[in-house]
């Protein structure tokens, strides 16, 4: 039997401030209005991060059209406690309490350079402001290792920076850069990877309805160790391709080499598209394990192509040999 | 150094230290829940069960060369009156190991998780996973005095120096399961490696002088 304890988080309908509210205010009046609400909800554990981060207080709004039903989101806690975040730490209960020792996600800011007709440097807060807001996305998330989640995201669709850059015609490719902070962030220190991290997308991925930027999970601010405050989320691919804590987002006409590419160019592609038919050398990518799955057995899963995204991303590929592009 | 040497002499200070590692996932699941174990617990069991397997094949591994280096020294000789213990527990938290990554691979159905096996042993991760666990298995069945008297001590002993064999695998085994090279890796088999160079390098020398009666295990 299967009984459902609603999460510490889990506020009811009637919590929510009226989205009126949200908008007749600045940001900082807000925050503090959602302080004085928070002090009066028994139980609703919401901590100075969620009101002070960088992207708290902006509303979110459900998006219907991404909300399959048939999907069980993770739990909050496992969601932010299993990661890979080298950077942190090679383990996956390292970037929990490694990214929470004073490493520090606001202010942040962001540039958005390149083949673009209006390159710019923004705090993270205007931006989202700038493209008018965030909403929440349900999307499956594949890792290549064989394990997957479904997470709520809160964010922008990609498409939307993409059209306030404006590239110009030369531009094919979108790269992400993450931070590079060696002196406060301990994995950076180590030689694992080539540091910084850097992922790229080809602009027609970038610019599909699916490709999000995060800036939260399950309406609170993105926790440090899943990438704050810019995350980068692209459900049909595996989760490596999801650069976190992004510092620049850069249009260019070459495909870029990504850093697991780099690294291993026989293991880990380009594309790194979600595809159970084509293994990783090491292991089998045909199903994946549940995490937080009910059950000490129930954990495996048939993969779906593209992550079960096959019917909106598969005209992308069209002729593409997947198995040599993988 | 007396007191140690006492409590290694005892084969249930032994038993204790192989055992109660084993126990330790009970800590993150139910003592001190711990959500990064409890998001795949099955995971977090298969891998604990596969580095108490390398680890204590690395331990069992430099009795004979600290026996070598210090053939007085009373730790070394208690440890090596532990060998065939440590040894079958290292092949018994291996053969635990593989029948967690057989639940693992449990997909719901008998025929699925049978497909799904024979898929991932045909990658050398997860060859080389097995064929150690295979010289364990001939390790631990030819470990009973019966073995030696029935092989004679000199077969028996080439059959056991597999041994070495499996460590490498199982340290190639290790590496494999992650995406970056896990430093674990080193720490479990740096040691092994320099006391059989250094046993080496020591049987080396005495070879070189005149008659040295010097038995080697």
């Amino acid at each position: 039997m299967h009984i459902r304890t609603p999460h510490d988080w889990a506020l009811p309908e009637s919590a929510a401030t009226p989205e009126r509210d949200y908008r007749l205010r600045p940001r900082r009046e807000f925050l503090r209005t959602l302080g004085y609400g928070a002090a009066g909800l028994a139980g609703a554990a919401l901590t100075p991060r969620d009101l002070l981060a960088t992207t708290a207080g902006f509303p979110t709004q459900p998006n219907p059209a991404f909300r399959d039903p048939a999907l069980k989101p993770t739990p909050y806690d496992l969601v932010t406690s299993y990661n890979n975040f080298y950077e942190f730490g090679p383990d996956k209960a390292d970037p929990k309490p490694n990214a929470n020792q004073g490493w520090k996600t606001e202010p942040w800011t962001v540039a958005i350079t390149g083949l673009i007709r209006h390159p710019l440097q923004i705090d993270a807060n205007d931006l989202v402001r700038k493209l008018g807001g965030l909403e929440q996305r349900v999307y499956r998330h594949r890792c290549v290792e064989a394990w997957s989640m479904v997470v709520p995201w809160d964010g922008f669709p990609l498409a939307k920076l993409i059209a306030l850059a404006d590239p110009k015609p030369e531009a094919k490719f979108v790269t992400f850069t993450t931070f590079n902070d060696p002196k406060n962030v301990p994995g950076q220190r180590a030689s694992t990877l080539d540091w910084p991290y850097f992922e790229g997308l080809r602009l027609d991925e970038a610019n599909h309805d699916l490709a999000f930027i995060a800036t939260g999970i399950y309406g609170r601010p993105i926790p440090n160790q899943n990438g704050a405050p810019l995350r980068l989320v692209v459900p049909w691919k595996y989760g490596f391709k999801g650069g976190k804590s992004i510092v620049k987002i850069d249009f260019v006409a070459r495909q870029p080499r990504n850093t697991w590419q780099a690294m291993n160019p026989r293991e880990y592609g380009f594309y790194a598209n979600v595809n159970p038919e084509v293994d990783h050398p090491r292991w089998s990518q045909a199903s994946e394990r549940v995490i937080g799955a009910s059950g000490f057995l129930g954990g495996r899963q048939k993969t779906l192509m593209f992550n079960g995204y096959e019917k909106q991303v598969a005209a992308l590929y069209r002729g593409l040999d997947l198995t040599r592009n993988f | 150094m007396a007191l140690l040497e006492k409590l290694l002499r005892s084969k249930v200070v032994i038993w204790t230290l192989i055992v109660l590692p084993g126990l330790w996932p009970v800590w993150p699941f139910f003592i001190r829940p711990d959500p990064s174990a409890l998001a795949d617990p099955l995971k977090f069991v298969l891998h604990h069960l596969g580095f108490l397997a390398c680890l204590l094949l690395a331990i069992v591994l430099t009795f004979t060369p600290l026996r070598v280096l210090g053939p007085k020294w009373g730790v070394a000789q208690a440890l090596n009156r532990h060998r065939r213990l440590v040894g079958v527990s290292a092949f018994t938290y291996g053969l635990l190991h593989f029948g967690v990554q057989v639940l693992y691979q449990y997909d719901g159905t008998y025929d699925g998780t049978a497909a799904q096996l024979a898929k991932e042993l045909q990658k050398p991760f997860q060859l080389t996973g097995l064929v150690t666990l295979v010289i364990l298995l001939v390790l631990a069945l030819t470990s009973l005095h019966a073995a030696i008297r029935w092989l004679g001590g000199k077969a028996w002993k080439n059959l056991h120096r597999l041994a070495y064999v499996a460590a490498a695998l199982a340290a190639y085994h290790q590496a494999a399961a992650r995406k970056i090279f896990p430093m674990q890796v080193v720490w479990i088999f740096g040691p092994l490696v320099l006391l059989e160079l250094a046993r080496i390098w020591k049987q080396r020398s005495a070879a070189h002088r005149p008659p040295a009666p010097l038995r080697v295990g």
